[in-house]
Protein backbone atom coordinates (compact mmCIF):
# COMPACT_ATOMS: atom_id res chain seq x y z
CA UNK A 1 0.00 0.00 0.00
CA UNK A 2 1.28 3.35 -0.95
CA UNK A 3 1.02 6.60 1.86
CA UNK A 4 -1.03 9.34 0.83
CA UNK A 5 2.17 11.05 -0.22
CA UNK A 6 3.66 9.07 -2.32
CA UNK A 7 3.29 10.08 -5.83
CA UNK A 8 1.40 7.04 -6.91
CA UNK A 9 -1.01 6.39 -4.30
CA UNK A 10 -4.52 6.44 -6.09
CA UNK A 11 -7.25 7.07 -3.21
CA UNK A 12 -9.73 5.59 -5.71
CA UNK A 13 -7.89 2.17 -5.43
CA UNK A 14 -7.24 2.53 -2.10
CA UNK A 15 -10.91 2.83 -1.20
CA UNK A 16 -12.34 0.04 -3.48
CA UNK A 17 -10.23 -2.27 -1.77
CA UNK A 18 -11.85 -0.69 1.37
CA UNK A 19 -14.85 -3.50 0.76
CA UNK A 20 -13.45 -5.44 -2.21
CA UNK A 21 -10.61 -7.58 -2.95
CA UNK A 22 -9.36 -6.65 -6.31
CA UNK A 23 -7.54 -8.77 -9.02
CA UNK A 24 -4.38 -8.10 -10.73
CA UNK A 25 -5.94 -7.03 -13.69
CA UNK A 26 -8.62 -5.06 -11.84
CA UNK A 27 -6.02 -3.24 -10.06
CA UNK A 28 -3.82 -2.47 -13.29
CA UNK A 29 -7.13 -1.37 -15.18
CA UNK A 30 -8.06 1.05 -12.34
CA UNK A 31 -4.08 2.22 -12.43
CA UNK A 32 -3.76 2.78 -16.21
CA UNK A 33 -7.36 4.18 -16.52
CA UNK A 34 -6.45 7.43 -18.19
CA UNK A 35 -6.63 10.67 -16.42
CA UNK A 36 -6.47 14.22 -17.36
CA UNK A 37 -4.80 15.72 -13.98
CA UNK A 38 -5.52 19.01 -13.15
CA UNK A 39 -4.74 21.07 -10.19
CA UNK A 40 -7.36 23.41 -9.03
CA UNK A 41 -7.13 26.42 -6.34
CA UNK A 42 -9.80 26.72 -3.72
CA UNK A 43 -13.10 27.85 -4.24
CA UNK A 44 -13.88 26.84 -7.61
CA UNK A 45 -16.73 24.90 -9.39
CA UNK A 46 -15.27 21.93 -11.14
CA UNK A 47 -19.19 21.20 -12.24
CA UNK A 48 -22.15 23.38 -12.13
CA UNK A 49 -25.82 22.41 -11.99
CA UNK A 50 -27.14 22.50 -15.85
CA UNK A 51 -23.85 21.38 -17.19
CA UNK A 52 -23.75 18.34 -19.32
CA UNK A 53 -20.68 16.58 -18.98
CA UNK A 54 -18.97 14.16 -20.79
CA UNK A 55 -16.54 13.11 -18.16
CA UNK A 56 -16.10 12.40 -14.43
CA UNK A 57 -13.88 13.89 -12.03
CA UNK A 58 -11.97 11.78 -9.27
CA UNK A 59 -10.22 13.79 -6.39
CA UNK A 60 -7.20 12.48 -5.95
CA UNK A 61 -5.91 15.20 -2.94
CA UNK A 62 -7.79 18.09 -1.00
CA UNK A 63 -11.61 18.80 -0.13
CA UNK A 64 -14.74 19.42 -2.91
CA UNK A 65 -17.94 19.97 -1.68
CA UNK A 66 -21.19 19.40 -2.88
CA UNK A 67 -24.07 21.98 -3.40
CA UNK A 68 -27.03 23.71 -4.61
CA UNK A 69 -28.34 27.17 -4.63
CA UNK A 70 -31.92 28.69 -3.76
CA UNK A 71 -33.88 30.68 -5.99
CA UNK A 72 -32.63 33.15 -3.11
CA UNK A 73 -29.03 32.47 -3.90
CA UNK A 74 -28.27 30.68 -0.51
CA UNK A 75 -26.21 27.80 -0.71
CA UNK A 76 -26.72 24.57 0.25
CA UNK A 77 -23.84 22.09 1.07
CA UNK A 78 -25.54 18.51 0.39
CA UNK A 79 -21.93 16.35 0.96
CA UNK A 80 -18.00 16.85 1.66
CA UNK A 81 -16.10 15.13 -1.17
CA UNK A 82 -13.09 13.90 0.14
CA UNK A 83 -10.02 12.06 -1.90
CA UNK A 84 -10.89 8.62 -3.48
CA UNK A 85 -14.56 10.27 -4.02
CA UNK A 86 -15.91 10.35 -7.57
CA UNK A 87 -18.76 13.51 -7.01
CA UNK A 88 -19.79 13.76 -10.26
CA UNK A 89 -20.05 10.01 -11.29
CA UNK A 90 -23.90 9.82 -11.71
CA UNK A 91 -23.30 12.31 -14.86
CA UNK A 92 -22.37 8.77 -16.62
CA UNK A 93 -25.88 7.68 -16.67
CA UNK A 94 -27.72 11.13 -16.41
CA UNK A 95 -26.90 13.41 -18.92
CA UNK A 96 -28.11 16.80 -16.91
CA UNK A 97 -26.21 17.47 -13.91
CA UNK A 98 -28.77 18.64 -10.89
CA UNK A 99 -25.88 19.30 -8.66
CA UNK A 100 -22.53 21.83 -8.30
CA UNK A 101 -19.32 20.37 -6.94
CA UNK A 102 -16.78 23.40 -6.11
CA UNK A 103 -13.04 23.01 -4.12
CA UNK A 104 -13.02 23.81 -0.48
CA UNK A 105 -9.36 23.74 -0.78
CA UNK A 106 -6.38 23.53 -3.40
CA UNK A 107 -7.10 20.21 -4.98
CA UNK A 108 -6.00 17.36 -7.33
CA UNK A 109 -8.53 16.47 -9.52
CA UNK A 110 -8.76 13.13 -12.56
CA UNK A 111 -10.52 13.96 -14.99
CA UNK A 112 -11.92 10.55 -16.45
CA UNK A 113 -14.27 10.69 -20.18
CA UNK A 114 -17.44 8.93 -20.02
CA UNK A 115 -16.22 6.81 -22.98
CA UNK A 116 -13.07 5.50 -20.61
CA UNK A 117 -15.35 4.95 -17.68
CA UNK A 118 -17.53 3.01 -20.14
CA UNK A 119 -14.85 1.07 -21.38
CA UNK A 120 -13.40 -0.04 -17.79
CA UNK A 121 -17.09 -0.99 -17.10
CA UNK A 122 -17.61 -3.48 -19.89
CA UNK A 123 -13.88 -4.83 -19.62
CA UNK A 124 -14.96 -5.15 -15.40
CA UNK A 125 -18.31 -6.42 -14.28
CA UNK A 126 -16.77 -6.10 -10.54
CA UNK A 127 -15.43 -2.71 -11.10
CA UNK A 128 -19.32 -2.03 -12.05
CA UNK A 129 -20.32 -3.27 -9.31
CA UNK A 130 -18.13 -1.16 -6.56
CA UNK A 131 -19.17 2.16 -8.58
CA UNK A 132 -23.04 1.03 -8.24
CA UNK A 133 -21.77 0.03 -4.28
CA UNK A 134 -19.85 3.56 -4.09
CA UNK A 135 -23.38 5.44 -5.24
CA UNK A 136 -25.27 3.61 -3.08
CA UNK A 137 -23.27 4.45 -0.12
CA UNK A 138 -23.64 8.20 -1.32
CA UNK A 139 -27.49 8.10 -1.11
CA UNK A 140 -26.98 6.91 2.09
CA UNK A 141 -24.88 9.53 3.02
CA UNK A 142 -27.96 11.97 1.64
CA UNK A 143 -30.22 10.46 3.87
CA UNK A 144 -28.16 10.43 7.26
CA UNK A 145 -27.25 14.14 6.42
CA UNK A 146 -31.43 15.16 5.77
CA UNK A 147 -32.22 13.63 9.49
CA UNK A 148 -28.90 15.18 11.08
CA UNK A 149 -29.80 18.83 9.38
CA UNK A 150 -33.29 18.45 10.09
CA UNK A 151 -33.75 17.03 13.17
CA UNK A 152 -30.41 16.94 15.15
CA UNK A 153 -29.06 20.38 17.07
CA UNK A 154 -26.70 22.61 17.56
CA UNK A 155 -23.05 20.77 18.83
CA UNK A 156 -24.69 17.09 18.25
CA UNK A 157 -25.54 17.88 14.82
CA UNK A 158 -22.04 19.54 13.83
CA UNK A 159 -20.42 16.37 16.29
CA UNK A 160 -22.16 13.93 13.98
CA UNK A 161 -20.56 15.48 10.49
CA UNK A 162 -16.94 15.32 12.03
CA UNK A 163 -17.14 11.93 13.22
CA UNK A 164 -18.19 11.04 9.62
CA UNK A 165 -15.81 12.92 8.32
CA UNK A 166 -12.83 11.44 10.33
CA UNK A 167 -14.23 7.67 9.46
CA UNK A 168 -14.42 8.81 5.87
CA UNK A 169 -10.68 10.19 6.04
CA UNK A 170 -9.72 7.27 7.87
CA UNK A 171 -10.96 5.09 5.29
CA UNK A 172 -8.36 6.43 2.91
CA UNK A 173 -5.22 6.35 5.04
CA UNK A 174 -5.57 10.07 6.07
CA UNK A 175 -5.97 9.96 9.87
CA UNK A 176 -3.40 9.92 12.17
CA UNK A 177 -4.87 8.11 15.30
CA UNK A 178 -7.70 10.62 15.49
CA UNK A 179 -6.27 13.74 13.95
CA UNK A 180 -6.82 14.92 10.52
CA UNK A 181 -6.70 17.94 7.81
CA UNK A 182 -9.66 19.47 7.62
CA UNK A 183 -9.42 22.88 5.71
CA UNK A 184 -13.27 23.20 5.65
CA UNK A 185 -14.01 26.57 6.81
CA UNK A 186 -16.90 28.07 9.42
CA UNK A 187 -19.40 29.53 6.48
CA UNK A 188 -18.67 26.28 4.81
CA UNK A 189 -19.80 24.52 8.31
CA UNK A 190 -22.52 26.81 7.83
CA UNK A 191 -23.69 26.34 4.74
CA UNK A 192 -23.46 22.27 5.42
CA UNK A 193 -25.46 22.15 8.27
CA UNK A 194 -28.06 24.92 8.12
CA UNK A 195 -26.83 27.20 10.38
CA UNK A 196 -25.34 30.75 10.33
CA UNK A 197 -21.71 31.63 10.69
CA UNK A 198 -22.57 32.84 14.19
CA UNK A 199 -23.99 29.45 15.35
CA UNK A 200 -21.21 27.75 13.94
CA UNK A 201 -19.13 29.70 15.43
CA UNK A 202 -20.75 29.16 18.79
CA UNK A 203 -21.02 25.55 18.73
CA UNK A 204 -17.57 25.12 17.84
CA UNK A 205 -16.46 26.93 20.94
CA UNK A 206 -18.56 24.94 23.13
CA UNK A 207 -16.77 21.76 21.50
CA UNK A 208 -13.69 22.93 22.48
CA UNK A 209 -14.09 23.85 25.96
CA UNK A 210 -15.83 20.67 26.05
CA UNK A 211 -12.82 18.85 25.15
CA UNK A 212 -14.78 17.41 22.11
CA UNK A 213 -12.62 18.76 19.53
CA UNK A 214 -8.77 20.74 19.09
CA UNK A 215 -8.31 22.30 16.77
CA UNK A 216 -5.08 24.27 15.27
CA UNK A 217 -5.26 25.81 11.90
CA UNK A 218 -6.87 23.49 9.60
CA UNK A 219 -5.90 20.75 11.81
CA UNK A 220 -8.45 18.03 13.70
CA UNK A 221 -8.09 16.64 16.81
CA UNK A 222 -10.71 14.59 18.75
CA UNK A 223 -9.22 13.50 22.02
CA UNK A 224 -11.89 11.29 22.93
CA UNK A 225 -13.71 9.57 20.17
CA UNK A 226 -16.37 7.61 21.74
CA UNK A 227 -17.48 10.72 23.46
CA UNK A 228 -17.92 12.78 19.86
CA UNK A 229 -19.81 9.78 18.58
CA UNK A 230 -22.02 9.54 22.01
CA UNK A 231 -22.25 13.42 21.48
CA UNK A 232 -23.17 12.88 17.37
CA UNK A 233 -25.13 10.15 17.81
CA UNK A 234 -23.09 8.27 15.27
CA UNK A 235 -23.83 5.16 14.37
CA UNK A 236 -21.43 4.66 11.00
CA UNK A 237 -23.43 1.53 9.79
CA UNK A 238 -24.99 3.76 7.06
CA UNK A 239 -21.44 4.34 5.34
CA UNK A 240 -21.00 0.57 5.08
CA UNK A 241 -17.07 -0.04 5.29
CA UNK A 242 -16.24 -3.32 5.64
CA UNK A 243 -13.11 -3.00 7.37
CA UNK A 244 -14.57 -2.58 11.26
CA UNK A 245 -11.28 -1.00 12.16
CA UNK A 246 -11.96 1.84 10.01
CA UNK A 247 -15.22 2.74 12.53
CA UNK A 248 -12.85 2.67 15.65
CA UNK B 1 -41.99 51.86 12.20
CA UNK B 2 -41.11 52.90 15.73
CA UNK B 3 -39.76 50.06 17.15
CA UNK B 4 -39.04 49.80 20.90
CA UNK B 5 -36.52 48.02 22.57
CA UNK B 6 -35.90 46.10 26.03
CA UNK B 7 -33.25 44.92 27.37
CA UNK B 8 -33.16 41.27 27.95
CA UNK B 9 -30.74 38.44 29.96
CA UNK B 10 -29.93 35.48 27.18
CA UNK B 11 -28.41 32.38 27.88
CA UNK B 12 -27.04 31.57 25.33
CA UNK B 13 -23.97 30.18 27.22
CA UNK B 14 -21.45 33.08 26.23
CA UNK B 15 -21.23 36.40 28.30
CA UNK B 16 -23.62 38.01 25.64
CA UNK B 17 -26.81 40.71 26.31
CA UNK B 18 -30.02 40.60 24.50
CA UNK B 19 -32.62 43.12 23.24
CA UNK B 20 -36.18 42.22 23.07
CA UNK B 21 -37.16 44.36 19.68
CA UNK B 22 -41.54 45.40 20.04
CA UNK B 23 -44.10 46.75 17.31
CA UNK B 24 -45.88 49.48 17.39
CA UNK B 25 -48.44 47.15 19.06
CA UNK B 26 -46.20 45.51 21.42
CA UNK B 27 -45.47 42.77 19.58
CA UNK B 28 -42.27 40.89 20.16
CA UNK B 29 -40.96 40.55 16.39
CA UNK B 30 -37.25 39.56 17.55
CA UNK B 31 -34.73 39.22 19.47
CA UNK B 32 -31.49 40.58 19.37
CA UNK B 33 -27.97 39.59 21.25
CA UNK B 34 -24.87 41.69 21.23
CA UNK B 35 -22.25 38.96 20.39
CA UNK B 36 -19.44 37.95 22.95
CA UNK B 37 -15.97 39.99 21.85
CA UNK B 38 -14.75 36.24 22.01
CA UNK B 39 -17.21 35.41 19.30
CA UNK B 40 -14.43 34.79 16.29
CA UNK B 41 -16.97 35.72 13.21
CA UNK B 42 -18.55 38.70 14.05
CA UNK B 43 -17.07 39.81 17.98
CA UNK B 44 -19.09 42.52 19.48
CA UNK B 45 -21.73 43.15 16.95
CA UNK B 46 -25.64 42.73 17.30
CA UNK B 47 -27.13 39.41 15.80
CA UNK B 48 -30.64 38.67 14.97
CA UNK B 49 -30.90 35.45 17.20
CA UNK B 50 -34.73 35.17 16.23
CA UNK B 51 -37.13 36.91 14.26
CA UNK B 52 -40.84 36.15 14.13
CA UNK B 53 -43.06 36.51 11.63
CA UNK B 54 -42.02 38.42 8.70
CA UNK B 55 -38.38 38.03 9.78
CA UNK B 56 -38.41 34.23 10.32
CA UNK B 57 -36.52 32.03 8.14
CA UNK B 58 -34.57 34.73 6.34
CA UNK B 59 -30.81 35.52 6.54
CA UNK B 60 -29.83 36.56 10.01
CA UNK B 61 -27.27 39.06 9.56
CA UNK B 62 -24.77 41.03 11.97
CA UNK B 63 -25.11 44.83 12.71
CA UNK B 64 -22.74 46.88 13.76
CA UNK B 65 -24.64 48.89 16.30
CA UNK B 66 -27.85 48.60 17.68
CA UNK B 67 -29.41 51.45 15.76
CA UNK B 68 -28.57 49.41 12.09
CA UNK B 69 -30.35 47.02 13.70
CA UNK B 70 -33.43 48.36 14.24
CA UNK B 71 -33.45 50.49 11.20
CA UNK B 72 -33.01 47.23 9.27
CA UNK B 73 -35.90 45.58 10.93
CA UNK B 74 -38.17 48.26 10.44
CA UNK B 75 -37.55 48.18 6.95
CA UNK B 76 -38.15 44.84 6.61
CA UNK B 77 -41.37 45.17 8.65
CA UNK B 78 -42.59 48.12 6.46
CA UNK B 79 -42.47 46.37 3.22
CA UNK B 80 -45.53 45.67 1.35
Amino acid sequence: MHSPFHPDYNPLIRKIESAHTLTGDERQALETLPMQVQVIKADQDIVREGDRPSRSCLLLSGFTCTYKITAGGKRQIVSFNIPGDIPDLQSLHLKVLDNSVATISQCRVGFVTHEDLRNLCARHPRITSAFWRETLIDAAIFREWVTNVGRREGVSRMAHVLCELLVRLRAVDLVEDHACDLPITQSEFADALGFTTVHVNRVLQQMRTDGLIVTQGSRLNIPDWEKLKQVGEFDPTYLHLENDQAAA
Amino acid sequence: MTLTLHPIRVATGFDEEGMLVLDEEERLVAVLVRLSDENEVAPGQWYLEAGFGRLEGIDRPTFSSLDMARDWIGQRLSRT
